[in-house]
């Protein structure tokens, strides 16, 4: 069924692939490596504790990308720009954790052996986001609005 | 049903591949919780959950550049049940083969993952390809069928297709260009029912001195054709140990919700606006410590003003093996929707064996909410590494609040993370 509904985008990203590909327009230097060559442990990262200038592939500086409070709180700025390097360290199921996927289970349940993490709805949420989400539903819409709903739909129908 | 049957198709379809792999990582939680509430006037109820998360990551997929990701939950009740669904439920997050190319990041996915790209946020059964072009130039796109998971009445469309395009010089500048088109959804009531949901966006960053950086994030909605959203991040480190920050958002309802499954919750029809900006300093006082205050001011059209401001102060002690944090924020509502204090402490201790925390988090409510104005819980936490790779822990949970007397709950949780290298010399 879905098949024939792919042909269309992967006949137009192979399309653009092969373009670029015989014009020479691809980059020449070399990739980032698929996974960060040291382990970084738990907790907050500065990237510049260990690196100076700039990521290349990345054209940024690392300083960019140390994991403080307001990195976290604002990671979305960034997500968007810089998937591949995100992903040398982080596992798609890493941003799942919080990014709901139907499961019902809050991050800071699942997680409940790390209390350092900045995990949302900390607490008794059913009482608070009542108030939270009158303030600014748009937050919420960006893990509720399309998806992830099946348990407000009880109240919220 | 038949999307039951593609998992498992999948599933099969995997195996062969994985037992080429000359990596197999294997990482997995089992969590299995009891939950008791009392809610007045009501039975006592007891819920016991059983889920467990695995993923797979098989890289060297006899090419070294090709690798398998697969991630999925399952969970079964074992007394009254946790949602409101069935007994069983499940779903397969992600499942994508992956090849990297070994020079301008290029990157080519099949089967089923996340974008974040641009103006994108989603989740796909399909393609997906990026690669640096020369001269600062960068390409991604991705196109397929957007996820449904076990939601029958979801909105989503038959067929998505998106991309950017960006532009960068060294440490200074980026500017992308995105967009999106998704087919067979509802877009708003007051507008004309448009079938799809297309959006089209920038994004920006800038550093014009070593010591500032800024970031901006626009999406424009052409199927209801109003911009969705903006915001703004400007971030100014003075000197090494201070960092300030200022942020403006503003979202336009009508364009912002356009798409959603619940209209009656997210409803696109109201005229609505919201915006907030607000700030935020960190100092770091030593290595060890930080503190951070921050404000933030929302106007909501149909609400009103308010505000939310407090402090958090973070101290990583003993080589990051003990942590603590203490914070306290204050959410100003306008008038008519309850106001709050909110306090949190914890301490996280971690050896090489054991891992041990307490977390305590209350709320004061202004205005008594069916009769009680706070709500409280603590949380402890202990953890025994039985092998490097292997973690049993419990968790203990103790709380009351305005919708249960007495909120108990309990947790065991196992976590594994294994990786089986073949050959030797890696
Ligand atoms: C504990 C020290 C440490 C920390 C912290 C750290 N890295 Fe690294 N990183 C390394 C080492 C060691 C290497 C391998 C040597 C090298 O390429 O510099 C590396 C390599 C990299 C590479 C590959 C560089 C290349 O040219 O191949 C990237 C990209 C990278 N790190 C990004 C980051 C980012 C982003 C952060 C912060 C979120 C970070 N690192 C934090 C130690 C660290
Ligand atoms: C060098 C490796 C590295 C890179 C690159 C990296 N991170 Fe992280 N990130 C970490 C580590 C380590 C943690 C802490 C995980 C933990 O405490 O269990 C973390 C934590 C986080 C958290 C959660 C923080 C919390 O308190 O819950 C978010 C969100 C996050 N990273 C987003 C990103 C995004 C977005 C990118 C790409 C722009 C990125 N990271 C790149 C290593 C990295
Ligand atoms: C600790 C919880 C947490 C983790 C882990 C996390 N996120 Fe987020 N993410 C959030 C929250 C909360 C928001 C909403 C922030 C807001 O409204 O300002 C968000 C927003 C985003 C957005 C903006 C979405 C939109 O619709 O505009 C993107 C993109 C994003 N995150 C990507 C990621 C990626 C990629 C990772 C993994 C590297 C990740 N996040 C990990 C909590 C998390
Ligand atoms: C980064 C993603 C993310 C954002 C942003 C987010 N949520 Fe959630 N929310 C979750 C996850 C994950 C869960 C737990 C799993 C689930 O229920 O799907 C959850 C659960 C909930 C629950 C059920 C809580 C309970 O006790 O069972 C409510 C209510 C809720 N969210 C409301 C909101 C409101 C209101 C907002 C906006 C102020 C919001 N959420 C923003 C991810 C998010
Ligand atoms: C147990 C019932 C219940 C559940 C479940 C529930 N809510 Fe609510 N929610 C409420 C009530 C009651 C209000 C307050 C309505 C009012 O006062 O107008 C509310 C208000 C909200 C608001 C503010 C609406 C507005 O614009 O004024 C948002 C946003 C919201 N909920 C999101 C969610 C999300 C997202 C979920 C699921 C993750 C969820 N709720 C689950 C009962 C619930």
């Amino acid at each position: 069924m879905t098949f024939p509904k792919l042909f269309l985008p992967v006949s137009i990203v192979a399309g653009i692939m092969t373009i670029t590909a015989c014009s020479h327009i691809f980059s020449t230097e070399s990739s980032l490596p698929a996974a960060h060559p040291e382990a970084v442990g738990e907790g907050r990262v500065a990237c510049s504790e260990c690196h100076e200038d700039q990521i290349k592939g990345v054209l940024k500086p690392y300083a960019t990308f140390n994991h403080s409070q307001l990195f976290v709180k604002e990671h979305r700025f960034y997500a968007g720009s810089n998937d591949k390097l995100c992903a040398s360290c982080h596992a798609t199921s890493f941003c799942n954790d919080c990014h709901a996927n139907e499961l019902e289970i809050k991050p800071s349940i699942k997680l409940g052996d790390r209390p350092d993490r900045e995990l949302i709805h900390r607490g008794d949420y059913m009482t608070r986001h009542k108030i939270d989400g009158k303030i600014d539903p748009t937050s919420c819409f960006r893990c509720h609005g399309r998806a992830n709903n099946e348990q407000c739909i009880v109240c919220h129908k | 049903m038949s999307s039951l049957a593609a998992r498992i198709a999948l599933f099969l379809l995997s195996l062969p591949a994985l037992a080429g792999a000359a990596d197999l990582g294997v990482n997995g939680t089992t969590l299995v919780s009891f939950e008791q509430r009392s809610t007045p006037g009501f039975e006592r109820q007891r819920v016991i959950p059983a889920t467990q998360f695995l993923g797979i990551d098989a890289d060297h997929l006899g090419n070294p550049n090709l690798s398998l990701h697969l991630y999925g939950w399952g969970r079964v009740d074992l007394a009254d049940r946790s949602t409101d669904e069935k007994y069983t439920d499940g779903d397969l997050t992600y499942g994508y083969l992956r090849y990297l190319f070994p020079t301008a990041n290029g990157e080519v996915k099949a089967g089923r993952f996340f974008v974040f790209d641009g103006v994108s946020a989603e989740h796909v059964d399909g393609v997906s390809a990026r690669a640096d072009l020369a001269r600062g130039f960068a390409l991604s796109m991705y196109g397929g069928a957007p996820v449904r998971l076990d939601r029958a009445d979801d909105n989503k469309g038959d067929v998505i297709i998106g991309g950017r395009v960006s532009y960068r010089i060294p440490s200074l500048f980026e500017l992308g260009f995105s967009a999106l088109h998704e087919k067979g959804v509802t877009n708003g009531q007051t507008t004309d029912l448009k079938d799809h949901r297309q959006l089209v966006g920038g994004d920006l960053w800038l550093r014009p001195h070593k010591t500032t950086e800024f970031s901006g994030r626009i999406s424009y909605n052409t199927a209801t054709d109003g911009v969705a959203e903006q915001s703004y991040l400007l971030t100014v480190r003075p000197s090494a140990p201070l960092s300030v920050a200022g942020e403006y958002s503003r979202y336009r309802i009508k364009d912002y919700f356009a798409a959603t499954n619940i209209r009656s919750l997210f409803n696109p029809d109201t005229g609505d606006n919201v915006q907030y900006y607000g700030g935020s300093v960190t100092y770091v006082i030593a290595k060890p410590a930080e503190v951070t205050v921050s404000y933030r001011h929302y106007n909501r059209d149909i609400t009103g003003n308010s505000d939310r401001f407090g402090g958090e102060g973070r101290l990583t002690l003993l080589d990051n093996k003990c942590r603590a944090g203490l914070s306290y924020f204050r959410t100003e509502a306008p008038t008519g929707i309850n106001s709050y204090h909110e306090i949190r402490g914890y301490l996280l201790h971690t050896a090489a064996k054991y891992t041990a925390s307490v977390d305590t988090i209350a709320h004061l409510y202004d205005d008594k909410i069916f009769g009680k104005n706070t709500a409280f819980e603590v949380q402890g936490s202990a953890g025994y590494r039985l092998r490097p790779n292997l973690k049993l822990s419990g968790d203990l949970s103790y709380g009351q609040n305005p919708q249960f007397n007495d909120e108990l709950k309990g947790l065991v949780r196992l976590t594994f993370n294994y990786d089986f290298i073949k050959g030797a010399g890696k």
